[in-house]
């Protein structure tokens, strides 16, 4: 049982000069990067304007010092393919936004998104500072855009609202898959006409979000996140990639192991479930609790996202890390694959301690995959914020003595 | 509190007019078979084993350390620091845990089995709010893989429930977490069976959402009471006819209801409730239910809010079976705490429990139990190793009516055991070997122990 260390002081201390800009140094700690840079030991990390302005620089002047005594300071973890602040409660259906029969190809739910989601600040729990959030739709292929959120439930958390395309290509328990890749290629083609004639066209011709969408794909400006497990799926994906050049990332990807060397050559990234290990279709023949980790060995980029209620459950992130490490991830793979790779993979700030990115950081009472460890603090572009929820209010209302009912304990 | 007491009078009446109609030579008796399926599990080989310098947590909230567990006979035999013993196999645990075998109280593997395909789906008969007469074993596919990847997690026993859509929904069964290729191979010796009852949103959804009852919590209510007013009207025609045989009358035998016998089981103690149910209010309600018409409320699962009525819980000696941290999923999921198995334990004479409900989880319920741990000393609460791992074994097999056979590591308990290669509260910890009665059934580092399943074979 770690203890909060009471060495851990935040000192207030005065800047040398009041005309400095508030800095915050974090000294002390062991800091993975999720960079080239590895792991640093007593390391200080200097925070100005929401950013990280130096790492050990010679001197530090600072307005607060955090005295990390050894901690573990992480990047902030992002998560992914979720619907966090497009729904409260699942089976609320005025609660969720992040589906609608009637949605087109540019689909954007970032319009709906709820900062002040009770989910939110429980994420926050896990050390999640960022994630990628996205439509799902179970009904069709086209699901939209997924858009990338802060946590810190501010009402201008949204970050970048055209962050991926999703389309899903796998098993389907209505029709055939066929005719998902068809009208996907199909649209691929026609847009790409298109623009092959662009030089043609009326000038204040507005293209349609649709249009819009395709020609990003095609350009190589947004990525797209292809929905697939089934390795003969997979394969049909990278060629995909060959022939329009996409930006491709598979999500599910049970079955990806088994073209491991070819997804790592054609540089598609994966995001799996570390803990999916079951044959839950014919898709996922080859689920196992290491696939991770071979996929990573074969120099696939690996992301790790939460399977099942990913938005409730977002703050297991960490565990699920710590398990992709005790089947075989390394372990700065696994911090990578909860930062770095993520932020990589979708084109997006953060995920890294490297100066110039958004001072989106964790400070752990120990390894941060570790069920014993906790949050110590953490910070959301350079502002501290914390992890408590309703659920906490919740638990002291009902473990605090009072003579009157528990409603009157808040 | 009024008890459900008319059965004296309408007894003796009934009997009064049997006795004047039935004469003549008696007609053979009707007896029910209450165990038509029975288990033919037998233990795998397995030989006198020694395992030795291991921290040791019997499950019974004492931790040992370099102890050395001695298993004879599929029975551990001692227990205790440096035995002087023979073994045939001796395994050194130096570093390592030892805990009893771990049970999950709540899982639907073989009967919601991977692949999840639709000729698979074999847990829930949503057909009437009240099945009473299925029998969940009568679903189960031994071939699930899902039952190897929790054998690799450490689990030896686990109740199998029909899903949640009804008010009654069948009966479970307690099987052994053995590779077989028939359900009566897995099938515990001698475990009660359960009754899976179910509060709150799911069976007014279903019902409620085709027109018929219930369509409400009240009518969740109405539809156990007048299914228990039934049970205990057939109860008492079967107590009838016993009686007046006995007493060497000529007595028709009621009408056999499958439904009937379940809940009439129920009544008569050899069936254990077990009931999804999440909300305070409707734990509340349910416990008084039980007292309504004589029987126990058994164990609640999924209990989010089991933190409000603990107190209660314990009182009334009700298990509940918890998740660590599942929650959003519906309204009555909402007001989740992390802390909740904690709280329900901390109450003397409580027995909290964590259970999966979830084929993946259920590979991994040491660390589910340890989340709960590490949170609640978070806040305060001071629990052990020793103290955590009585939530997924002593306890479970309390909750499932096995506490006399498995769940803990006592002199004389079936030897099911799982060696670990470190603490198993840490996300890091693995189970190395697991026994069931004393044999080795996994391995993690030889292949010879590790079971694949029919459907398995070949597919990769």
């Amino acid at each position: 049982m770690t203890k909060f260390n009471l060495s851990m002081i935040t000192g207030a201390l005065l800047a040398s000069s009041a005309a400095f800009a508030q800095v915050t140094a974090i000294t002390g700690a062991t800091v993975h990067t999720a960079t080239e840079q590895g792991t640093l030991n007593n390391a200080t990390v200097l925070i100005e304007d929401g950013k990280i302005k130096a790492i050990n620089p010679e001197n530090v002047t600072a307005s607060e010092i955090v005295r990390a005594n050894g901690l573990v300071l992480t990047p902030g973890f992002i998560g992914s393919m979720n619907q966090l602040g497009l729904v409260e409660v699942g089976a609320v259906a005025n609660s969720r936004d992040a589906s609608d029969e009637k949605a087109g190809l540019d689909f954007d739910p970032s319009y709906a998104f709820n900062p002040r989601s009770s989910l939110i600040p429980y994420a926050r729990k896990g050390g999640i500072t960022q994630s990628v959030v996205s439509p799902i739709n179970y009904d069709g292929s086209f699901q939209g855009l997924a858009f990338t959120a802060n946590l810190s439930g501010e009402f201008d958390s949204v970050a970048d609202k055209h962050t991926a395309f999703v389309i899903y290509l796998g098993a389907k328990s209505k029709g055939s898959r066929a005719l998902a890749f068809q009208q996907f290629i199909e649209k691929l083609e026609g847009q790409k006409a298109k623009l092959a004639k662009k030089d043609d066209k009326k000038e204040g011709d507005k293209p349609s979000g649709e249009e819009r969408v395709l020609s990003q794909l095609l350009n190589g400006e947004m990525p797209v996140v292809i929905h697939a497990s089934r390795a003969a799926d997979i394969a049909q994906i990278i060629k995909l990639k060959s022939e329009y050049g996409l930006d491709i990332i598979i999500n599910g990807a049970a079955d990806a192991v088994l073209l491991a060397d070819e997804l790592a050559k054609a540089e598609i990234p994966v995001i799996v479930s570390a803990v999916a290990n079951l044959p839950s279709d014919f898709d996922a023949m080859h689920a196992t609790l290491e696939n991770a980790g071979k996929l990573e060995k074969a120099g696939v980029k690996v992301l790790l996202a939460i399977a099942g209620d990913s938005s409730h459950n977002l703050y297991q992130l960490r565990f699920d890390a710590g398990i992709a490490v005790s089947n075989g991830m390394s372990y700065d793979s696994a911090i990578k694959a909860v930062t770095s790779n993520v932020a990589d993979a979708f084109d997006i700030k953060g995920g890294k301690i490297a100066v110039g990115q958004p001072a989106d950081l964790v400070l752990w009472s120990a390894d941060p995959f570790e069920l014993s460890t906790k949050v110590e603090k953490m910070w959301i572009n350079g502002e501290e914020v914390k992890t408590d929820s309703r659920h906490d209010k919740l638990r002291e209302r009902y473990t605090t003595d009072s003579e009157l009912p528990r409603a009157y304990t808040k | 509190m009024q008890k459900f007491a008319p059965s004296i009078l309408v007894l003796a009446l009934s009997a009064a007019l049997a006795g004047c109609q039935d004469k003549g030579p008696q007609k053979e008796k009707v007896n029910i078979d209450k165990n038509p399926y029975p288990s033919t599990y037998k233990a795998m080989p397995s030989s006198a084993t020694l395992i030795t310098n291991a921290t040791v947590l019997t499950g019974t909230g004492e931790r040992l350390d370099n102890a050395d567990v001695y298993i004879v006979d599929g029975k551990i035999s001692q227990v205790g620091v440096d035995l002087n013993v023979q073994a045939d196999t001796t395994v050194d645990a130096q570093g390592k845990w030892v805990t009893p075998g771990i049970i999950d109280v709540h899982s639907h593997l073989g009967a919601y089995p991977s692949p999840a395909v639709e000729s698979h789906q074999d847990g829930n008969e949503m057909i009437s709010p009240n099945t009473a007469q299925v029998w969940v074993e009568h679903s189960v596919w031994p071939q699930d893989p899902g039952f190897n990847r929790a054998r690799e997690g450490g689990i030896t026993t686990l109740q199998i429930l029909p899903g949640s859509a009804n008010l009654f929904g069948g009966r479970s069964v307690t099987l052994k977490n053995v590779p077989a290729h028939t359900m009566q191979g897995m099938k515990f010796p001698d475990a009660p069976y359960g009754l899976k009852m179910a509060c709150g949103e799911n069976p007014k959804r279903v019902y409620g959402g085709k027109g018929v009852a219930p369509y409400t919590r009240m009518g969740n209510m109405a539809g156990y009471r007048q299914a228990w007013i039934e049970a205990t009207e057939y109860k008492l025609a079967w107590e009838r006819y016993e009686q007046e045989y006995a007493a060497g009358m000529n007595p028709d035998a009621p009408k056999r209801d499958i439904r009937l016998d379940t809940l009439r089981g129920v009544l008569d103690g050899e069936i254990l409730i077990h009931n999804h149910c999440y909300k305070a209010e409707e734990m509340a309600m349910m416990i008084d239910l039980g007292k309504e018409f004589n029987y126990h409320s058994g164990t609640f699962h999924h209990g989010i809010e089991a933190y409000k009525v603990a107190d209660l819980l314990a009182q009334n000696g009700n298990c509940a079976a918890l998740w660590p941290d599942w929650w959003g999923f519906k309204m009555e999921a909402y007001d989740m705490v992390q802390e909740n198995v904690a709280i329900v334990d901390a109450v003397k004479n409580s027995c909290a429990v964590v259970h999966s409900d979830s084929d993946t989880t259920i590979q991994r319920l040491n660390q589910e139990a340890g989340k709960v741990m590490y949170t609640a000393n978070q806040k305060g609460f001071n629990l052990k190793e020793q103290d955590a791992i009585k939530w997924i074994t002593y306890n479970a097999a309390k909750s499932l009516g096995v506490s006399d056979k498995t769940g803990s590591i006592e002199q004389g308990k079936q030897a099911d055991v799982v060696i670990w290669d470190k603490n198993p509260f840490s996300v890091y910890a693995k189970a190395e070997h697991v026994y069931i009665d004393g044999a080795k059934v996994y391995d993690r580092k030889d292949e010879k122990y590790q079971a694949v399943s029919d459907f398995m074979l070949g597919q990769r």
